[in-house]
């Protein structure tokens, strides 16, 4: 199997639980995957209105890391990083969703029957 | 009575237990308890962490792929109630945890003998890798340094105060 945690994970992180708030809650990142790194939002996302309350006026946003940057140098600094790196590499592969959880308990999920009947075709009866 | 899944572990929760995250687009994330609640916080990935369900399918630690597994199903249309049919689910249920658990443990079996195999070949390598042999000390040090004492027979003399002229009596000695 191998490791599977990676090393230097030991931080003095103080104020776990307050950037734990769900009001400081950041896009999971099964959103990113399935709606942000879509090419028609990310060029949303990339080009957004100047706002006042978000850091550099929302002009400097990585889609990846669903964060925003002060400047252009900041933000090109931060796609040159570790950071970005393994978050791009975490959003190769598919994101763990409810359906997989599901999955794994061996709890699925039925089908929707088709409620209408398949129609025969009446011409090939006849030929046949 | 619905009894959910545990998003994180996978374990059942059932009514009036664990809680739940309605994230902003809808999405239900239930809990069983708060460990599970604080490592979705965390944004752990569940496949990555070691004792929940999904780690252990997807790192082929158990059965993923079985027919007794397919008849547990959410199913989103109601049944109506009957007698007879509840019956025989019953009893189905019963039979099908009877073969599930035989099948679990053969795949348990398998999966050890390999196991096995591969720990012995590991301890084999490194051996083989590590070049310092201990020896025991001992043998080392002085190969005929072990001498058989012999055994001093020392007469038992009767060692009691009641029996006079031992030296330790009373005074009253015997002329």
């Amino acid at each position: 199997m191998g490791r599977l945690r990676r090393s230097r994970t030991h931080h003095a992180q103080r104020d776990v639980h307050r950037a734990a708030r769900t009001r400081a809650r950041t896009r999971d990142i099964d959103q990113i995957q399935l709606i942000d790194l879509d090419p028609k939002n990310r060029a949303a996302l990339e080009a957004q209105a100047l706002d006042y309350e978000k850091p550099g006026l929302a002009q400097h946003y990585c889609v990846e890391c669903a964060k925003y940057y002060e400047s252009d140098t900041a933000l090109r600094s931060h796609w040159r990083s570790k950071v970005h790196k393994r978050r791009c590499k975490a959003l190769k592969e598919p994101a763990y969703t409810i359906e997989e959880a599901e999955r794994a308990a061996g709890l699925g999920r039925e089908e929707r029957r088709s409620t209408v009947l398949p129609v025969q075709d009446p011409e090939r009866d006849m030929i046949v | 009575m619905r009894i959910e899944k545990c998003y994180f572990c996978s374990k059942s929760v059932y009514p009036g237990h664990g809680s739940a995250f309605v994230r902003n687009d809808a999405k239900v994330f239930r809990f069983c308890t708060s460990k599970c609640h604080k490592n979705f916080k965390m944004k752990r990935n569940p496949r990555k962490v070691r004792w929940t369900k999904a780690f252990r399918k997807a790192a082929g630690k158990e059965m993923t792929i079985d027919s007794t597994i397919e008849f547990e199903k959410r199913r989103n249309i109601p049944v109506r109630y009957n007698r007879e049919l509840i019956q025989t689910t019953v009893k189905a249920m019963k039979r099908i945890a009877e073969i599930k658990g035989r099948r679990e443990h053969a795949f348990w079996k398998n999966r050890m003998a390999a196991s096995r195999e591969k720990l012995l070949a590991h301890r084999k390598k490194k051996l083989q890798k590590t070049s310092v042999k201990l020896l025991e000390p001992m043998a080392v040090d002085s190969p005929g340094a072990e001498t058989v004492r012999e055994k001093i027979k020392v007469p038992a003399k009767p060692r009691s105060a009641l029996i006079a002229g031992e030296g330790r009596s009373m005074g009253m000695d015997l002329d």
